[in-house]
């Protein structure tokens, strides 16, 4: 840190949510970001705009991320607080999302790190231009574990009748586990080959597992994000519709989203 | 960018913004673009994000099991809560040995603390 305990620099840091072409104040405005009583506002550099807002640099140091991350209500208000900016933001024109937790000391440092990347965030604003990122998630129904039916076989000692029947619904329960498992990845790779045929692109999230839904009764086997133009969400709509028809499978539909995962990083 | 799109049924969380946590969380802590900040702070660590989304996204967990206790107590994350998890499996069969070998009573004495965790 600076050894300026009093300069307004130490006290203020300068949190980054999103870089545009050209901001509407009036828009920003009515967003409460990160800091309450602090504006969200617009921080011009070369032909772009940054959205930002001073914080409480007190309160946005490492340290303090780590404990906020391992605090339940406070990683997400932050979250949804930086999600509603950037969404905020958007409504404005092309706009591209930086990571959570983007902090400068100080608008001209933040200025002169947005500066660096200018020809970055121009192509990817106008790669992004007349696109919304849209979230299709598949889900199956959580294979039931089906008990065997336990017919009580005589245990006689001559034939092992029983022992070979128990095999067997153990070999029939073990083959419609695995039918049902290769069905479900099956309809997730369909549904994604599809709706990949009508995005401008296209990516693979990591499926959210049962212990992250909290669902018992069905599993996602597909968590997805596709690129879409307006007329192709028409056409995405459409085509979830007829896949959640066709194989009987939960297909659920997000969006329109800033497209967050086409940005062309990780 | 907001279109009003017109349309078979939509599913419920059809909307410009989800209310999806475990979405949100996915994008603003894992996508966007990244660029180096003053203040550097690590949150593109996968499994972390995994951990963090089981954490605060799934419904059985408590704002209160949230803390650092969690993090002790779950065999997948902490090498001591499996040895923990393991001694006390040991101790469970030692007294189910225990009540074998007493063994006159075959299969009488009712086995103590057979609940799972």
């Amino acid at each position: 840190m600076t050894a300026h305990p009093d300069a307004p620099e130490t006290a203020a840091a300068t949190y980054v949510f999103a870089v545009g072409r050209r901001l509407d104040p009036a828009v920003l405005a009515g967003l409460t970001g990160l800091a309450a009583g602090s504006p969200v506002r617009g921080l011009t550099f070369g032909p772009l705009t940054a959205v930002v807002q001073h914080v409480p640099a007190a309160e946005f140091t490492p340290e303090a991320w780590q404990e906020r991350l391992s605090d339940r209500a406070e990683l997400e208000r932050c979250a949804r607080a930086h999600h509603e900016v950037v969404t905020g933001a958007a409504a404005c024109g092309p706009t591209v999302p930086l990571a959570l937790a983007t902090l400068y000391r100080s608008d001209d440092s933040a200025r002169r790190a947005l500066i660096a990347d200018t020809h970055r965030f121009a192509a990817t604003l106008d790669r992004l231009e007349g696109h919304a990122e849209w979230g299709v998630k598949v889900w199956v129904p959580a294979a039931a574990p089906e008990r065997p039916a336990t017919t009580a076989a005589p245990s006689r000692r001559d034939g092992g009748g029983a022992g070979r029947a128990y095999l067997e619904r153990k070999r029939g329960l073990h083959r419609a586990r695995e039918h049902h498992h290769d069905r479900a990845l099956r309809i997730a790779e369909d549904v994604d080959a599809a709706l990949r045929r009508l995005a401008a692109a296209a990516r693979r999230l990591r499926p959210h597992t049962p212990d992250m839904t909290g669902e018992k009764d069905r599993v996602q086997v597909l968590n997805a994000a596709y690129l879409m133009t307006a007329v192709g969400e028409k056409e995405l709509l459409d085509a979830a519709e007829t896949w959640r028809r066709r194989t009987g499978a939960d297909v659920e539909v997000s969006g329109p989203w800033v497209p967050y995962s086409f940005v062309g990083e990780g | 960018m907001t279109d009003v799109v017109s349309g078979p049924a939509a599913p419920p969380a059809y909307g410009p913004a989800t209310t999806n946590l475990a979405d949100i969380l996915e994008r603003v802590l894992d996508k966007g673009i990244v660029i180096a900040g003053d203040i550097k702070i690590d949150l593109l660590d996968i499994e972390l994000l995994t951990i963090r989304l089981r954490l605060f996204v799934s419904s059985v967990e408590t704002a209160r099991k949230a803390g650092i206790d969690w993090w002790e107590t779950d065999p997948a994350l902490s090498s001591r809560a499996a040895r923990h998890e393991l001694r006390e499996e040991n101790e469970r069969l030692r007294e189910r040995v225990t009540a074998l070998e007493a063994g006159d009573a075959a299969g009488s004495a009712a086995p103590k603390s057979e609940a799972g965790a």
